[in-house]
């Protein structure tokens, strides 16, 4: 069997190692990797590994922005100064695997594997992320809903590294919700993030596991946008029939499927319930001191 | 009947002796199969089937061949023939004929064990593929009856005209439940090392419940004298019945090994496990309980449908539990069996107990309801004087004080049996209680016990410890016996060399080698006391055999009791379901070290729990296959799912079970639980469900 490992130490070491070939696969956590090995489904020949490049580590803020970069953990994004300014990506991470996974796995992969149940990609949609990426021909940027395409397929070309990935930096509040057939260490049934922008007045919402790719619902976004007070930052509804239409109108936006971790139809019912609840949450009085 | 003195309490876990083999564990000294150094060890690594039903008409190597490390590619046409024995699943290589999928075809042998892995992904098979039949059906029309039902019950049972006594009975129940395919995967993988000597002779490190059965099946696969057989187990990590008996990589290890000529170690990969180590086969049960309307059963009818493979007959003991449980002057058990191109189905925790509990107790919580009585109070009205079929006394039965005290433990008076009407936020919340029971059995064992000149004990019989606390516990058993501090001594297990012993199965483990135990510490006081004390230079040493007291049969029907109380909370919008609270209060004769025997008993509940509410092996309808062959897709409760899971036990002094005085422990946890949670999330929801795992679509479909 041949094979080899390049322990890339800049990013341009890893673009550069990246040429030596169109099956050389780039490996950061390894946690989506090391499944498709164990599967079968796919033999190590040529890796780049690109855990140990520092242009990928951490994140910072620029401007009225944040940049991750692709090799944050999902450790990293649980806790600290990151989990206040973007909370529905430290929820998510939270649900992430175990503790060991958490230690490995990184934003960049779980963009770049593009799996429907992917658990950071419903927080970075209603973020409008966007990706940033580096190849051969220099860099370029691609939306997260153009750049990924469909079941575990994104927009990245041969020879290219997503750098990090760009979110605003907003206020209001943020909500991550996930059901699973277990209460970790789980493969989401469904997934709902929503996120409040205080400044632009808007309601928005990712769902996950519910389609082929992360969607948005536009209609329920306008819905409950209309009907918030955004000078108070309330939404007054005293019979919960808000929440309950948004998450109606959330719930249409999915095409979910039966599979042996669920229905299709149960799907429909628990985006509706996380989505009522998430926005109800997101809207609730502040507890008194 | 014994009378039931004081519940034994945390203290007793505390002051229990730690685990003699702890240190090594936690540092990694100690050796598991495939851990023991040996020199020029190559790896192999099984290709499996990827159609269900069919002939393979071509393997083509010769890829897997000019693959870097290989050494030698393992097919039916080159393998070593194998001699005959009754497991038709140990017939690897033989024949071109495939039964199930995941069955193995070849046999990749390389240099590492990713070397071998690259090998076997490079063998292309060819098969004449058959059109197969994978799904149980109680109509299915191969329905038969097999001769018997595990591991030598009757297959059905009849007592009185229970048709006739249901018919006229006032409270009439019939329902039907079914459990899904369950798989017992250990966290250590079933594994070899197997090596040839120059004089011909086998040695085998593997991970199993019990190495002397599988010697003798190894010396009668590779016509060996059993004697030329050398099987060493001496850490296994863990088993839950699915290494009770010789798995496909032990003789796959041992043909590797005579055919390159070189010592070969096979670890299975966890999907391989899915398929070739046994599983619990799906059931279908239907249970019709007739009562009086104050709840006395008239008639208990349970039937059960299972299936097994075409290559052997398992037929899982179902309702075999229905037959001692509970009285009724009329009553009738039934198995029935088709054979489907599936693997063999085998021994999982519990076999029969297990799933025929889930139907049975969660049958009489409905008929609790029905006669709107407490469902511990139904129990307790339908409690037998004696064995209900057998007509023999029972040696000791406390399941009415088992749940008499885990009513008064876990707070059930209170309870309003309403269901569906407690309320906390958005969870709905409901209490449930099954009972627990398991047969109490002692086999035939040896023991060699020598004495020193240095008083020191030396305690040598081939018991295996499959991280229960078995070396822990024996040890204990022999201080006590030879009135000696346990330091003063020595125990030998795991070595088929040794004396032969039970396998670490059937809860039978720790009370057959117990006993021998027992008995040769007997006969080697006796020795020492006629020398008056005085041990020579070289020691004395006795051989108990416990073959003569457990075929002194006494006539009792002897079987451990429990209750299990459970907490459920279900979210009313998605229904997820949490389980707070799950509590055990068991009777199960001596326990020996409350610190091991407690961690058996929440492991079982654990394993309950996990039965109710995530496992299932779905089937690939079209592909014959299992969905979810590995632990991401195959769920088994995680830790988060797992809150306040207690249990305790009666003390019970029982004088007709074994020298030990002891019940064994391994499996009565598992039993009962599924219904207790089922029960629970009826008694939260006003659901009922009768189909395991309880699936929040599921619930939330049928609410």
């Amino acid at each position: 069997m041949s094979g080899s490992v390049t322990v890339a130490r800049s990013l341009d070491q890893a673009l550069d190692a990246l040429r030596s070939g169109p099956d050389a696969r780039l490996v950061a956590g390894g946690t989506d990797l090391m499944v498709e090995v164990n599967a079968g489904r796919w033999q190590p020949g040529t890796l780049v590994s690109v855990d140990r490049a520092p242009e990928l580590r951490g994140w910072h803020r620029d401007g009225d922005e944040i940049v991750l970069g692709s090799g944050l953990t999902y450790a990293e994004m649980e806790r600290g100064e990151l989990a206040r300014l973007v909370p529905a990506l430290a929820q998510a991470a939270r649900t992430v695997g175990s503790p060991q996974i958490r230690n490995a796995g990184t934003l960049g992969g779980n963009v770049v594997t593009a799996s429907p149940a992917g658990d950071t990609l419903p927080v970075l949609t209603a973020l409008d992320a966007v990706v940033q990426i580096a190849g051969p021909e220099g860099t370029r940027i691609s939306p997260l809903r153009e750049f990924v395409r469909g079941v575990k397929r994104t927009d990245l070309r041969a020879g290219e590294v997503v750098t990090a990935v760009r979110v605003p930096a907003l206020r209001g509040a943020q909500e991550f919700l996930k059901v699973g057939t277990r209460n970790a260490m789980v493969i989401s049934v469904v997934m709902v993030a929503v996120v409040v922008d205080l400044d632009g007045h808007t309601v928005r919402v990712g769902v996950g596991s519910a389609a082929p790719v992360p969607v948005r619902a536009p209609l329920a976004e306008e819905y409950v946008g209309a009907l918030v007070d955004w000078e108070r930052a309330r939404m007054d509804d005293p019979t919960g029939e808000v929440a309950a239409q948004f998450g109606e109108l959330v719930a249409q936006a999915t095409s979910p499927i039966d599979d042996h971790r669920s229905t299709a139809a149960y799907r429909r019912r628990a985006v509706a319930v996380c989505a009522a609840r998430a926005v109800r949450r997101a809207f609730q009085e502040p507890e008194s001191p | 009947m014994n009378d039931v003195v004081r519940p034994v309490m945390q203290d007793a876990v505390a002051a229990a002796p730690t685990r003699v083999d702890g240190r090594d564990k936690v540092t990694g000294r100690a050796r598991y199969a495939v851990e023991h150094p040996v020199e020029d060890v190559v790896w192999a690594w099984p290709v499996t089937s990827t159609v269900a039903k069919g002939r393979v008409t071509e393997i083509d190597a010769s890829e897997a061949n000019g693959t870097e490390g290989v050494i030698a590619v393992l097919t039916h046409a080159n393998a070593p023939r194998l001699g005959e024995t009754d497991d038709a699943e140990l017939q690897l290589l033989q024949s071109d004929r495939v039964a199930y999928r995941g069955q193995v075809c070849a046999l990749v042998v390389g240099e590492t064990v990713e070397s071998a892995r690259a090998g076997a992904d490079a063998v292309r098979v060819r098969y004449d593929e058959a059109e197969h039949d994978v799904v149980l059906d109680a109509r299915h029309p191969a329905m038969f009856t097999p001769e018997k039902v595990n591991p030598g019950f009757p297959t059905d049972t009849s007592i009185g005209d229970p048709d006739t006594a249901f018919a006229v009975a006032a409270v009439q129940l019939d329902a039907t439940y079914t459990t899904p395919t369950e798989h017992n995967h250990a966290m250590e993988p079933h594994a070899t090392t197997a090596s040839w000597g120059a004089d011909g002779t086998l040695t085998l490190y593997d991970s199993n419940q019990g190495s002397t059965g599988v010697a003798r099946v190894m010396a009668d696969l590779f016509g060996l004298q059993v004697r030329a057989v050398h099987v060493i187990s001496e850490h296994v990590g863990g088993g839950f019945g699915s290494k009770g008996t010789p798995r496909p990589n032990i003789v796959l290890a041992a043909m590797a090994a005579q055919a390159v000529g070189r010592p070969v170690r096979l670890a299975l990969g966890r999907q391989h496990m899915f398929s070739l180590v046994g599983y619990r086969t799906p059931t279908i049960q239907r249970l019709r309980l007739g009562a009086t309307t104050d709840g006395v059963l008239r008639s208990l009818v349970h039937d059960v449908w299972e299936q097994t493979s075409t290559l052997d007959d398992f037929a899982e003991q179902t309702a075999v539990i229905s037959r001692m449980l509970y009285a009724a002057p009329a009553r009738r058990t039934t198995h029935r069996l088709v054979r489907l191109d599936v693997p063999t189905p085998s021994w999982m925790r519990a076999p029969g107990e297990a799933p025929g509990s889930f139907a049975l107790e969660s049958a009489m919580d409905e008929l609790a309801a029905a006669c709107d009585l407490d469902p511990v109070e139904l129990r307790v009205r339908n409690e037998p004087d004696v064995d209900p079929e057998s007509g023999k006394p029972f040696s000791s039965r406390n399941l009415v004080a088992c749940l008499r005290e885990g009513a008064r433990r876990f707070g059930w008076e209170q309870r309003d049996p309403t269901p569906g009407v407690r309320r906390d936020g958005r969870w709905l919340v409901g209490t449930g209680v099954a009972s627990s029971t398991y047969p109490a059995r002692t086999a035939p064992s040896q023991a060699r016990m020598s004495i020193g000149s240095d008083g020191v004990v030396t305690v040598e019989l081939n018991a295996v410890d499959i991280g229960t606390g078995s070396r822990t516990a024996l040890t204990q058993i022999a201080a006590e016996a030879m009135d000696l501090p346990t330091d003063r001594v020595r125990l030998r297990i795991g070595d088929s060399t040794l004396p032969p012993a039970m396998i670490a199965g059937g809860s039978m483990g720790l009370t057959s080698w117990g006993s021998a135990i027992v008995k040769g510490a007997r006969q080697l006081r006796e020795l020492v006391g006629r020398r008056d004390g005085a041990i020579p230079e070289d020691g004395l040493e006795v051989t108990a055999d416990t073959a003569e007291e457990v075929r002194a049969v006494s006539g009792y029907a002897r079987h451990a009791f429990g209750a299990q109380f459970c907490e459920v909370r279900v979210d009313a919008d998605t229904g997820e379901v949490r389980v707070p609270r799950l509590l055990g209060v068991f009777a199960v004769g001596r326990v020996i070290n409350a610190r091991t025997a407690r961690s058996q008993l929440v492991g079982g509940m654990t394993m309950g729990l996990s039965m109710a509410l995530h496992e299932e092996g779905v089937v690939d309808v079209q592909h014959g296959d299992n969905v979810n062959h590995d632990l991401a897709g195959y769920h088994i409760a995680a830790h988060a799912d797992v809150a306040d899971v207690d249990a305790m036990w009666l003390e019970e002094h029982d004088e007709h079970l074994n020298l030990v005085g002891a019940k064994g422990i391994g499996e009565i946890g598992i039993v009962g639980t599924a219904a207790a949670v089922a029960n629970a999330v009826h008694h939260a929801t006003g659901v009922r469900v009768r189909d395991l795992p309880i699936r929040v679509d599921r619930l939330l479909g049928r609410g």
